[in-house]
């Protein structure tokens, strides 16, 4: 393979790689009364990579720099929907960005982050993995501790400790699956799997509960998700957006890769084993996401416990891949894709009344309707797609999921579909609640605001797609289904 | 049984050290307290024998500078653990392993020089 | 040869003194060395492994450079957010940062 054809394959994260250097080089070179250039840079570098992802040929399937990383509709779905993300992100942050000593550093590090999301989702091999999963982890920990608060520096902390045990855990797995295999490389591992004696049964069932433990750090799965709502509340809002949506669907996408690539997903001899154990943690993310939240009055830290909450509901998707259906992964991936827009909407709605009416207290939203209309709109579809309320993206990413995980026919994830059910009725009341502070409650102020032109934008296609994918979800599931059958290799 | 002999017999020079250098550190410490001539003098108590007296308690806070400095040195420092396997196969691994190493390193540089304009170097 | 037991034994062990160590410090500096040690007992396995398969897994060996270097990279960023926080509040215990519910 020719070296232009590699770095076609690692564009989009090349793109942003260097344009996180460019960045942050612009920035100190410039001197201190030179205008700000971050704003401008970062989205071209973002728009950038975009075009890179736009350019891939959707069919294409290959391994490129030695086998590091893989090229497949897969990838390519996850690069479309990270730097979509990051697009939002920049466009949404300005008036913060400016308002801090360190901008031009906020971008840089968003855009590090970013591109080794999008490296994650293409890994091949466990190293490149690894390396790409802590990139985007440092940058994270120093976004979450960048506002000059007390809160983000504590947030910053807790989100490092927590995230490097995550790491030390995630390794001894790691090292169990190439102690076994032999081998780093997923294909590799793959062959392993598939042809594994019985005696390998037990080392792999370590192998795997160490990895599900530091990947469903990542994925903000209970009980891994004690650092969840901290984190949220206490990291500056946009950070915050750019943690719930793009770090959580990196988290369901290197799980996938490494569970469907490398160990055999569906056909694997030891899938129903998995199965169970995501089952679990499925259902006990949703439990603790929705009690948790039902007594928060903050709104970051309210959509920290949603955001476990949902977590869990993809994770039903994630036990139906193990247990043999074809469907769940398309459904994780679907699932993902209307999260993304969903919570990024909401989140910067959070985001921009922070900023403006200096409050994150549920409480303050109160007739929110009356004095920005917009966004209280966009903020309400939200929170209904969340619960899941027809003709909402949100409705159709459940019925799609949990109709994957009943097909699949087994009794146990029956069960997990009832407990999430039921686990949705719980969440409406929190999420309707918030609802009607907006839309029922008298505001204690009358003045009215606007956000920024960008921001506009940003929500607008938000709910925009919202509806969109609530009432004509063909295109989306087609996408999905067509990235989640590349994701097997033998 | 005969390879794990075969082990401990790897480990032998290390031994051989290890005795040579017990019985050399302890004949220099007993020769100089059967040879050299004591004094008993009150300055012989203190801490440092010449120069400065000890007036405060030892553990004193640094200044915030030196950790930011060992930060800097430990990761870069760290980094460093790349060239050495990469210096190690260097003649079996071709051009590109070549390029490769020289873009690393360029890498580097470019973070020490941007840490260097960020004013991290400054004493202050 | 030592037995690769004897490897898998050791770095158990240290990992799980790190684990307990996190849970139970309260000093962020000290449940970073806890960390450190985890990661140690990660790299231990490795070696140990690269060393017993066959002597083309290399990719062991260089899993356990990128394992060291990460781990300094951590090691100096939360250093970094610890000194701040320090000067905040001039402690470095984490049950003592609770601003946020923990």
């Amino acid at each position: 393979m020719s070296l232009a054809q590699e770095l076609h394959y690692i564009g989009p994260a090349l793109a942003l790689f260097v344009g996180a250097g460019v960045v942050l080089f612009a920035d100190v070179l410039s001197g201190r009364r030179a205008p700000r250039w971050g704003l401008t840079l970062a989205a071209l570098a973002v728009a950038l990579a975009w075009t890179f992802v736009l350019a891939m040929d959707g069919d294409a399937r290959g391994e490129a720099l030695s086998g590091a990383v893989r090229v497949d509709a897969f990838s390519i779905y996850f690069a479309f929907l990270l730097v979509g993300v990051t697009l939002a992100v920049v466009l949404c942050a300005k008036r913060w960005a400016d308002s801090i000593e360190q901008g031009a550093e906020f971008y840089g590090l968003l855009l590090i982050s970013a591109a080794s999301m999008v490296l994650l989702a293409q890994g091949n091999d466990l190293i490149t993995i690894f390396v790409a999963l802590e990139t985007t982890s440092i940058a994270q920990f120093i976004m979450a501790g960048l506002a000059r608060t007390d809160r983000s520096a504590e947030a910053g902390l807790k989100y490092l400790l927590t995230g490097s045990v995550a790491a030390a855990v995630l390794l001894y797995g790691f090292a169990f699956l190439f102690g076994m295999a032999g081998s780093t490389s997923l294909p590799v591992v793959a062959e392993y799997v598939a042809s594994a004696p019985e005696s390998g049964r037990l080392p792999l069932l370590l192998a795997f509960v160490f990895i599900i433990g530091g990947f469903g750090y990542k994925m903000a799965l209970a009980p891994f998700h004690a650092w969840v709502p901290d984190v949220y509340q206490g990291a500056p809002s946009i950070v915050g957006s750019f943690l719930s949506v793009a770090s959580k669907a990196a988290g369901f996408a290197v799980a996938l890769r490494v569970f469907y690539t490398g160990l055999g997903g569906g056909d694997s001899f030891m899938a129903e084993d998995w199965a169970i154990f995501v089952a679990v943690i499925a259902g006990l993310s949703m439990i603790f996401g929705n009690t948790g939240a039902l007594l928060q009055t903050n709104a970051k830290r309210l959509l920290g416990y949603s955001s476990v909450a949902q977590a869990g509901n993809v994770a039903v998707g994630f036990a139906a891949v193990a247990a043999g259906s074809t469907i769940g992964p398309s459904g994780v991936l679907f699932f993902l894709g209307t999260y993304a827009v969903t919570n990024l909407g909401a989140f910067i709605a959070v985001h921009v009344v922070a900023e403006r009416l200096g409050t994150e207290e549920i409480a303050d939203y109160a007739g929110l309707s009356r004095r920005s209309p917009a966004l209280a709109a966009v903020l309400s579809l939200c929170l209904i797609s969340l619960t899941g309320i027809p003709p909402t993206a949100g409705f159709i990413a459940k019925v799609y999921i949990f109709n994957a995980a009943v097909q699949t026919g087994h009794d146990w994830l029956v069960v997990l579909v009832a407990v999430a059910v039921v686990n949705t009725a719980i969440s409406a009341f929190y999420y309707l609640r918030w609802v009607r502070t907006m839309w029922m409650d008298d505001p204690v102020e009358e003045t009215r605001f606007q956000p920024a032109g960008a921001v506009q934008v940003v929500l607008l296609l938000s709910g925009f797609g919202v509806l969109l994918f609530g009432v004509w979800p063909g295109p989306l599931i087609n996408a999905a289904r067509s990235a989640a059958e590349t994701l097997s290799i033998l | 049984m005969a390879q794990a002999d075969a082990l401990y017999v790897d480990y032998l020079p290390v031994l051989l050290a290890a005795i040579v250098g017990f019985v050399l550190v302890f004949s220099a410490l007993i020769g100089s307290r059967l040879l050299a001539p004591f004094s008993q003098e009150r300055e012989k108590g203190t801490t440092y024998e010449c120069g400065m007296l000890p007036l405060q308690r030892a553990s004193t806070n640094f200044g915030m500078r030196f950790y930011l400095y060992a930060i800097l040195f430990v990761v870069f420092d760290v980094e460093a653990v790349f060239i050495f396997p990469w210096a190690l196969s260097f003649m079996g691994i071709g051009q590109f392993a070549y390029w490769s190493m020289v873009v690393f390193i360029g890498i580097l540089g470019l973070g020490l020089g941007y840490a260097w304009k960020k004013g991290a170097l400054q004493w202050r | 040869m030592i037995p690769i037991e004897n490897f898998l034994i050791l770095s158990a062990l240290l990992f799980a003194i790190g684990f307990y160590g996190v849970m139970a410090r309260r000093s962020a500096i000290l449940i970073l060395m806890s960390v450190e040690l985890m990661l140690a007992a990660v790299a231990i396995n490795f070696i140990a492994f690269a060393t017993y398969l066959d002597a083309d897994a290399f990719s062991g060996l260089v899993f356990a450079l990128f394992v060291i270097t990460v781990a300094a990279a951590e090691v100096g960023l939360a250093l970094g957010i610890v000194l701040r926080l320090y000067r905040e509040r001039r402690t470095a215990n984490v049950d003592e940062a609770d601003s946020l519910k923990w």
